[in-house]
């Protein structure tokens, strides 16, 4: 005890390391920062970012109810400390439901200068977004699950946000596209989990969309900055049926006017939504940006969705990277009758120029999927990989898949042709 | 060596080099394209023409000593290399940062220094992961930070603990223990007191807590209780700071009960029967404390002190099973198991509540009963 005591070695770093740090810690140990000295009582006070989380809050037990209220008390009072601007709230938490405090954390929020805001609360009732979140002017991200969203008749749109994410929630369809386009800067959305929902979509300005759910119609009528995409679609019977009756042509709605586009990945039903409706006219996009293509679960007995896909690739001069996985009914496949169309109908005169690297998965050994394998073999000269992984189902035929594979011509003297029995294994027969 | 590096970098001689110089008046030569990777040496080039010759060497910040600016200099030289692989990049950063916490903290101030944010990003990041999930106590030894705060200030976050009316009770408990503190100062006397058991205190007083003044006590021992509250809320005054002295007597081994300040106390104290909260609250002190004064030598008085407090770390440093241990033991509410615990249930308590309160910290109200809990055995013992 008699020693000299040893340097302070962090105390007095500048208070922009000091935050810098402090900002990389989770919040539950920013704030005992607190007691660890006079010069750290009120340091973590002014941090612009608050994140809270599950792991925010100590319990000895697993119960649930003091949790949700320890936590609830820990963010009212950790606002109540706080000082200054905050920039950024994120709760992340699946036990905390609809609760009152939220709307005042909001409240206190919107009088923060709050930019970012990210609501991810648990399962059980939704809570209802407070008018006074439509007042954050400054938002550039708006992160909302399991909610309700209702903006006032006033309300004229965020005019800063870049990034609008809504999961789970519950909002009318014109009360979203009005959203949509009234937040002119808007560069990034995301919107899952809703049903039946026709949706159009104005953004001048953006560059990622990502949609998931039971969509009805999605008309992109003006997004031409649009860069990379993912839709995954449900369809239920109501919308197939839809579907059937629509003469909209779902093609041109989705990709008639996305001129940048560089990636494009599709799930579930995504293929076959395109190659719904009628066509009318002949006019072909060529995407000259698009470099990258996934489209997973696609038919092979369906003619139609074929041709979405050869559209799309032949149409890509640019294309690098293919990931397709098939979904056939296998014995529809088999009996396919318009297996000739490959040898008189396909086009001839198409080379894939760029294309390097392509993944087929969950191959049936079918025979439209064969004869799409064999195409692009024969017209990518500078394909360096292509890997086939069979569907796991399918035990008889592979064998077979092989030999054909063996027969088909290679337009690339590089290419490695890739058979993965087992992913998981990792060791494939190289043919 | 920095020679050898740059031949094997760019083996052509037409190669351009800034001049830095040091606080300790050192001055070396860099190559410029290293260098320049720094934003504040850049503009100290492109706006003033620094750095061209040895006359007019670029002067570097004071936190960035030499040893400092030679590690600088090699995060830079490998990181300016363009095409590297962000795995390469990862990889040679996660390396990079295998230092001491001393040299870490002066890195980071370095770089602070020459605006080279993403070093600083790294190092922050590094140092961020040290304090993460340590107690403060750790914290503090790590970094060498000085303990200054004061058990009152890190307490002070209870009192925001409003309406519950049993943190009101604590709270004036603690107002009233710091007056008596400061008058026990003025008195420079030095004080021992001896610990009473009395289990039968503390079932009645958290039975009370828990809002028992119907419970099947009969009068008798309800009048006891009383007294027993009494004599704690009299003992809870001499507590805190001094109950380590009380403590440390106990460890070792001198557990007399002390016939006299029980006589008084209870002498002073003036039955009302009731267990409202409000009684309590009402005549808990009792003035002076004469009693408690016996005389212990000064020089014995801080050795003892000193033990307490390396004791009370030693407790702390692994507070985390231990609270949870108490927090199961609390559900019983035998202090006996305390006691059973580590043979000294009050000591230990005393450094197990003073470090809850810590970890949690202001907002941690989880264990604020329990604290409380805590705090009137800790008085009562």
């Amino acid at each position: 005890m008699g020693d000299v005591e040893p340097l302070d070695l962090i105390s007095d770093l500048p208070q922009s390391i000091i935050e810098s740090i402090l900002m990389r810690l989770p919040i539950r140990d920013a704030v005992r920062t607190s007691i660890l000295s006079t010069k750290w009582r009120y340091r973590w006070t002014t941090l612009t970012h608050l994140v809270f989380d599950d792991k925010s809050v100590k319990v000895y037990n697993n119960d649930r109810a003091p949790f949700e209220s320890y936590l609830v008390k820990f963010i009212t009072r950790a606002l109540f400390l706080h000082q200054g601007p905050i920039h950024k709230f994120q709760l992340s938490t699946s036990n905390l439901q609809c609760c009152p405090d939220i709307d005042q954390w909001i409240l206190f929020l919107s009088r923060c200068d709050i930019k970012e805001l990210v609501l991810e609360l648990g399962e059980g009732e939704w809570f209802r977004v407070p008018s006074c979140l439509f007042r954050c002017k400054r938002l550039t991200r708006l992160e909302l699950s399991r909610c309700e969203f209702d903006p006032p008749p006033t309300f004229k749109g965020f005019s800063c946000l870049k990034s609008l994410s809504l999961h789970q929630v519950l909002v009318a369809p014109e009360t979203i596209e009005n959203l949509i386009s009234s937040c002119p800067l808007l560069e990034s959305l995301s919107l899952s989990y809703f049903d039946s929902l026709a949706l159009t979509i104005c953004a001048p300005n953006l560059k990622y969309l990502c949609l998931e759910g039971e969509f009805a119609d999605i008309y992109l009528e003006n997004t031409p900055l649009l860069v990379a995409m993912s839709v995954a679609m449900y369809m239920t019977d109501d919308i197939a049926e839809h579907f059937e009756q629509s003469s909209n042509c779902n093609f041109l709605n989705f990709l008639g006017s996305v001129p940048l586009l560089e990636r494009l990945v599709g799930h579930i039903y995504f293929t076959k939504y395109l190659s719904l409706g009628e066509d009318p006219g002949r006019d072909q996009i060529t995407y000259n940006h698009l470099k990258i293509i996934e489209l997973y679960q696609v038919s092979f007995e369906d003619m139609k969705e074929i041709l979405v896909v050869l559209r799309l690739i032949t149409n890509s001069p640019n294309l690098m990277e293919l990931r397709i996985s098939g979904s056939s009914n296998t014995l529809a496949a088999i009996e396919a009758q318009d297996v000739d169309f490959w040898s008189e109908d396909c086009p001839k005169d198409c080379t894939f120029k760029q294309l390097t690297f392509v993944k087929m998965t969950d191959m049936s050994g079918v025979p439209h999927e064969m004869q799409f394998i064999k195409f692009l073999l024969a017209n990518s000269p500078v394909l360096k990989t292509l890997s086939i992984i069979p569907c796991a189902y399918v035990m008889d035929g592979r064998l077979n898949m092989l030999i054909q594979l063996n027969k088909f011509r290679r337009a690339s003297s590089d290419v490695e042709v890739l058979f993965i029995q087992d992913e998981d294994e990792e060791a494939p027969c190289v043919s | 060596m920095s020679e050898v590096d740059m031949a094997v970098i760019k083996p052509e001689m037409m190669k351009s080099y800034i001049w830095l110089q040091t606080v300790d008046g050192s001055i070396q030569q860099v190559e410029q394209e290293v260098a320049m990777f720094c934003p504040m040496i850049c503009q100290e080039v492109i706006q003033k023409g620094m750095g061209s010759s040895k006359n007019y060497a670029i002067s570097l910040p004071q936190r960035v000593n030499p040893a400092m600016l030679s590690l600088v200099l090699d995060y830079c030289r490998f990181h300016q290399v363009p095409g590297r692989s962000n795995k390469e990049r990862k990889s040679f950063d996660e390396k990079f940062i295998r230092m001491d916490t001393k040299r870490l903290c002066e890195l980071t101030s370095a770089a602070d220094s020459l605006q080279l944010k993403p070093l600083v990003d790294l190092t922050s990041r590094a140092l961020a992961r040290i304090i993460e999930g340590k107690t403060p106590e750790e914290i503090r030894e790590i970094f060498h930070l000085p303990d200054d705060l004061t058990e009152e200030e890190k307490l002070e976050p209870l009192k925001n603990t409003t309406d519950d009316p049993r943190i009101r009770l604590l709270n004036r408990l603690y107002a009233k223990k710091r007056k008596e503190l400061k008058e026990r100062e003025k008195l420079k006397n030095v004080e021992a007191e001896e610990e009473r058991v009395d289990d039968r205190s503390v079932d009645d007083l958290l039975s009370f807590i828990n809002g028992g003044s119907e419970d099947s006590k009969t009068s008798k021992s309800s009048k006891n209780k009383k007294k027993h509250r009494k004599r704690k809320d009299h003992q809870k005054s001499t507590c805190s700071t001094e109950t380590v002295e009380v403590h440390n007597k106990d460890s070792n081994g001198i557990n007399s009960p002390c016939q006299s300040v029980g006589a008084d106390n209870e002498t002073q104290s003036s039955p009302s029967g009731t267990t409202k909260l409000q009684d309590v609250d009402d005549d808990i002190f009792p003035s002076n404390d004469v009693d408690i004064d016996d005389e212990i030598d000064p020089a014995l008085k801080e050795k003892i002190d000193r033990e307490v407090e390396d004791f009370a770390r030693r407790l702390n440093s692994d507070w985390p099973e231990r609270m949870q241990e108490l927090l199961s033991l609390g559900q019983d509410r035998r202090p006996v198991h305390f006691s059973s615990v580590n043979g000294n249930g009050s000591l230990r308590i005393y450094g197990n509540w003073q470090f809850d309160v810590c970890n949690e910290c202001h907002l941690m109200s989880s264990c604020i009963p329990y604290n409380f809990f805590l705090a009137i055995y800790n008085l009562n013992a």
